[in-house]
């Protein structure tokens, strides 16, 4: 990219708004009218949208049946939930399962345990990915794709191979039975979201951070002041998608953590899992499941308006 | 503004970060009561790896308090998924933070043994509480090292059961009543053909408003008592030769499969998917159905819920032929000792404790999670008045007879690992659900297979015998 | 990016300037170099403490016959040679490639998805709420839902089917059957995170764009392959790098459906494998050869996405 006028002309026009058609593509071609004709501007069919409700709402139907099942399996008595048909309401209801859930002293630890690794990790390791993907997108750096790869490269080892010998450095250093394994190696930065960060901010105009150079911003400003704005919609979806994940992990938080109060809730709940008798005590295993899906839905209730609404810089995108 | 927003993004960077700081200092700051897996450091302090169900919970807890007062040791529980102690215990084996007393399957005691993860208990335990143990419960963990032989009377051990687990045969009551059958003997088994016939007139849709079967047994978890009792067997005694394409064994497995694909007294493989055989014993449509300690509590609700369709007893496995000696497997879980405990003549007794506490048997059986460990309380005071008063069956002997002598480990449970055994289920479904192979044909096929897993399952036991 | 100087032509520079001019980029590159890697000096360091002695470690048990327990014992390549002959290594590696099946339906529903749900639509909130549920439920609840879907006679599966007049295969017990069977449930399960982050994609492409494109006549197929999806595709890549590569690892749930490996060990994929010879068998050393010859398949495949995706890459000036 060259620090010429050129660019600088780009940049503002990128800036002012109008979209350039892109060099190497063809102007569009005249088409035969059809269903999704436009007229004129882009204007949405109001037949379509309505087709498109009903199709939605039945697909709806089917991706809200898991969380229906499991809270209405956590009503049930422990024979209904085996009933053929399935039962999707509860008769009786019982409500005392939940009661027991929180008899159980150690699932209000194990929510706090979850929180302080959930919160700690999400929140730092998103500005340390965030920053690594700039780095990674729109800074000079020789061999910063290979670099990229390498750490790549360490998701795709399975984990029951990397799960001894971690524990193994671990317990050495003394870290066993305290949240520390669960939030030290993910804290300085997760592949996926930094992969995913690179890949938005190809959409951001290269001239864009050119420009700031030229005048003088530090990267630590060009990147707080002009890319995290622009890539909030990615970080939210990411965020939301790491916070589920650190949430959700058991692997670890069983192998680590052995006094009840350090425990994590998923831990917990792998516990209530009586496993000795044949079945299984599911009406307990799902209230507690629907217990620990709460502060999920909550988090992505908050972070997915980041998503949806439409971006800051309102001059070059609507 | 802005300035606003970067104070609270810097705060909110500062917050996490001393949350992070935060879970790291607790641990720090309390180190000394930190229960550590390394076991307890203390000379009186030890630590054991428990996972199992609020009953397990409660009888430890009291094996354990009377255990501390006795001792004046300290004792600290850590509870586990069961789904994944497995992967705990090894992980703690291999970073070197053993609890002194934790749960071992008999299947991997080799393995285990050879590494030195266990200790030798023979030393630590009187003999006369051995004897009053069942014997299987003690020979599940018996193990010599020189020659590689597991279960010999005469060898060290490396545990102590938690308890000893009887697979039982039952039959439907109610259902016998109904139908005007007479029940089978308490304690001569049925022969096979016996079986067959009883089980044809108990499988009916026209004499009651519901449809009934003989039976519905699963291969994997019933075949195992059929096939001895034909005589015929998985595995050679020395543990060396896998024996399944004898012709006893063709026969009792073609016949076991014939249940369901010829005579018709089992629903079928359509029928058992739709709804499990094990559902279909609870609503009274099966006639014969295995009972097991761990089921007791379930079929005892069930039979009071609904005692019109549903009640059972317990009775021995069908012989092939009349005279014949009937068996099933006894499952085991036991309680070990780490080698490598700084204190491990208490960690045995603390096993010892766990394994043959009276008070803790009682409670256990009590709650029928499992029959008592203890030979002269089992078939003493318990047989004959605390068992029935807890609402074990009627026919409760034969589990004890299954724990006393009918019962044999399930294949596998003698050898480095099960999978030269797992691999004979793989397929089997071609022979018992939809008939597509004979017998016959699959167990010629399979014994090759099997018999080289057999042959590296062996290798590697002898390797690690080397290696330690 | 490309080298800075101008050919000398064009501005009349002489030879010195342009030295000049390539020495001042590199000092002016220099600190920006400098900011860079220390931007992406986290990630590494983190990837150095804690992944580096364990993938050292895991590279030195596959060469050994270590059960797990005890000590290792150096056997060079056995468990290399072993796992090249054993026929359930191939199986389980060919289950795990037929899983991967999945991943372009699932990414063609996710865009369509996310292109209706990016319309003014009544509702919208509430159908991105919804169908981003089972990305959140657990998985213990979705496989016991799923295992009675795929119930013979009262699933839902196979009553639906019936609707439309097909006789239902019994899903979970066919070996024919019981990958299919699977692949539904991850693509099910997975549509909701697939489609948030098209979602992210689509609203940032410029409405302009699209109002130029129509403006010219374009039908909407044509604003679509020659608009949308060229702007999406940078994710497009994205999910299909990291779902090959979470693919490469299914495991739990083949676990918890099929815990035996399903009719005729058809579901059984590689990781399951090497999770069974590791903890039950006693194989920790073949089981760490096999987990690294997936680790080295999938890095080859992932390197030949980057190349082919460099090659289609463009980016906005």
């Amino acid at each position: 990219m060259s620090l010429n006028a050129n660019s600088a002309r780009a940049a503002s026009r990128a800036l002012a708004g109008a979209g350039e058609p892109d060099q190497g593509r063809q102007a569009p071609q005249l088409k035969k009218r059809g269903l999704f004709q436009a007229k004129g501007a882009t204007q949405e069919s109001p037949r379509v949208n309505a087709l498109l409700t009903v199709i939605l709402s039945i697909g709806a139907v089917v991706m809200a049946a898991p969380l229906v099942w499991m809270v209405s399996t956590s009503l049930k008595t422990k024979d209904a939930v085996y009933a053929l048909p399935p039962e999707w309401i509860p008769d009786p209801f019982v409500w005392d399962t939940y009661r027991r859930v929180f008899d159980d002293t150690y699932v209000l630890s194990g929510i706090k345990n979850s929180l302080i690794v959930a919160v700690s990790v999400t929140v730092v390791g998103t500005v340390f990915s965030s920053l690594a993907a700039f780095a990674l997108a729109k800074l000079r750096l020789p061999g910063k794709n290979a670099i990229f790869l390498m750490l790549l490269s360490g998701m795709m080892v399975p984990f029951p191979t990397l799960m001894i010998p971690q524990f193994v450095m671990f317990s050495r250093i003394g870290w066993v039975d305290t949240l520390l394994p669960l939030i030290v190696p993910v804290i300085l930065g997760n592949v996926i979201m930094i992969f995913f960060l690179r890949q938005y901010l190809h959409n951001v105009p290269d001239s864009l951070v050119e420009a700031a150079k030229i005048d003088g911003a530090s990267y630590l400003k060009i990147f707080w002041t002009m890319i995290m704005p622009l890539i909030r919609p990615a970080v939210a979806a990411q965020f939301i998608l790491w916070f589920m994940f650190v949430w959700n992990d058991y692997l670890a938080p069983i192998i680590y953590l052995n006094s009840p109060e350090k425990q994590t809730l998923q831990v917990v709940i792998a516990n209530m899992n009586v496993q000795y008798a044949t079945q299984r005590d599911y009406p307990l295993i799902m209230a507690a499941s629907v217990i620990s899906v709460i502060p999920i839905l909550v988090v992505f209730l908050i972070f997915q308006r980041q998503i949806i609404e439409s971006i800051a810089l309102t001059g070059s995108k609507t | 503004m802005r300035r606003m927003k970067v104070a609270a993004a810097a705060a909110t960077m500062v917050g996490a970060l001393t949350l992070a700081a935060c879970s790291a200092g607790d641990s720090n700051g309390n180190g000394s009561d930190e229960p550590d897996t390394s076991g307890g450091d203390a000379p009186n302090e030890l630590t054991f790896m428990f996972r199992g169900g609020e009953y397990d919970k409660l009888a430890y807890e009291t094996a354990i308090a009377s255990f501390e007062e006795e001792t004046g040791a300290e004792v600290t529980m850590i509870i586990t998924d069961a789904d994944q102690y497995a992967t705990k215990l090894q992980a703690a084996i291999a970073g070197n933070k053993v609890p002194d007393v934790f749960y071992i399957e008999p299947a991997k005691m080799m393995g285990y043994v050879y590494a030195g993860v266990l200790a030798d208990l023979t030393e630590y335990v009187e003999q006369d509480v051995i004897d009053n143990i069942w014997d299987f419960g003690v020979d599940a963990y018996r193990f010599n090292t020189e020659t590689g032989e597991r279960g010999n009377s005469s060898d060290p051990y490396y545990g102590l059961p938690k308890d000893v687990g009887p697979f039982g045969f039952g039959y439907n009551t109610v259902l016998f009543e109904k139908l005007g059958l007479e029940a089978p003997s308490a304690d001569e088994p049925l022969t096979f053909d016996e079986f067959v016939a009883l089980c044809q007139e108990l499988t009916q849709d026209d004499e009651l408003d519901y449809q009934t079967w003989g039976t519905g047994l699963n291969v994997t978890w019933n075949s195992q008592a059929f096939i001895w009792g034909a005589g015929a067997d998985w595995i050679s005694e020395d543990q060396k030769t896998v024996t399944v394409d004898t012709p006893e064994f063709a026969e009792a497995l073609q016949w076991f499969a014939d249940l369901g694909l010829v005579e018709g007294v089992t629903p079928s493989a359509e029928q058992a998917q739709t709804l499990d055989t094990y559902q279909r014993w609870m609503a009274g449509e099966i006639g014969f159905f295995p009972v097991a300690p761990w089921d007791i509590a379930t079929y005892n609700a069930v039979a009071e819920e609904n005692p019109d369709t549903f009640g059972y007893d317990v009775i021995p496995y069908p012989v092939a032929n009349e005279g014949d000696d009937w068996a099933t497997w006894l499952g085991s879980l036991g309680i070990a000792v780490s080698e490598n405990s700084a204190n491990k003549e208490l960690a045995a007794q603390l096993a010892v404790y766990l394994s043959t506490d009276l008070d803790a048997q009682k409670i256990l059986a009590e709650n029928k999670v499992q029959i008592p460990n203890l030979i002269d309380y089992a078939t003493g005071e318990w047989i004959e008045t605390d068992a029935p008063a807890a609402g074990w069956p009627a026919n409760t002997q034969a589990f004890l007879d299954i724990a006393q002598e009918k019962g044999r480990p399930l294949p596998g449970v003698w050898t480095y690992t099960p999978e030269w055994y797992d691999n004979f289920w793989i397929g089997i479904e071609n022979v018992v659900d939809n008939g597509s192979q004979t017998a016959t044909d699959f167990l010629a096929a399979k014994q090759t297979e099997m018999q080289q897993l057999l042959d590296q399952s062996w290798i590697n036991a002898d390797q690690a015998k080397v290696t330690g | 990016m490309a080298t800075t100087a101008p050919p000398a032509e064009q501005t009349g520079w002489t030879k010195q300037d342009i030295k000049a001019s390539r020495k001042a980029n590199r000092k002016l590159h220099r600190k920006e170099h400098a900011w860079a890697a220390a931007f992406m000096a986290p990630p590494v360091i983190g990837w150095v403490a804690f992944l580096l002695f364990p993938m050292g470690f895991s590279i030195y048990a596959s060469l050994t016959n270590w059960n797990g327990l005890g000590n290792m014992t150096f056997v060079g390549l056995d468990n290399y040679t072993r796992l090249i002959q054993d026929p359930y290594f191939w199986k389980a590696l060919w289950n795990t490639v037929f899983y991967m099946i999945g991943i372009p339906i699932g990414l063609a529903i996710s865009l369509a998805l996310a292109l209706a749900l990016s319309r003014k639509i009544r509702g919208r909130t509430f159908f991105r709420t919804v169908y981003y549920i089972p990305v959140i439920s657990s998985l213990a609840a979705i496989a016991i839902l799923w295992q009675w879907a795929y119930n013979g006679d009262f699933g839902l599966v196979n009553q639906a089917l019936d609707l439309i007049g097909i006789d239902g295969p019994n899903w979970l017990q066919d070996p024919t059957w019981s990958k299919p069977a699977l692949i539904i449930m991850a693509v099910w399960k997975g549509l909701g995170y697939s489609t948030l982050l098209y979602l992210a994609a689509v609203q940032a492409v410029p409405r302009s764009l699209y109002e130029a494109a129509s403006l010219d006549g374009a039908s909407g197929w044509k604003r679509f392959t020659k608009i949308t999806w060229p702007m999406v595709q940078p994710v497009t890549f994205f999910l299909v790098v990291t779902n090959i590569i979470a693919g490469s690892m299914i495991f739990t749930e083949i676990n918890i459906m099929t815990p035996t490996g399903g009719p005729s060990w058809s579901t059984a994929s590689l990781v399951w494998y090497v999770w069974n010879q590791a903890f039950r068998n006693l194989q920790m050393g073949y089981a760490t050869a096999m987990a690294l010859v997936l680790g080295i398949l999938v890095l080859i495949v992932t390197a030949i996405q980057f190349r082919i995706n460099r090659a289609n890459e463009f980016s906005i000036d």
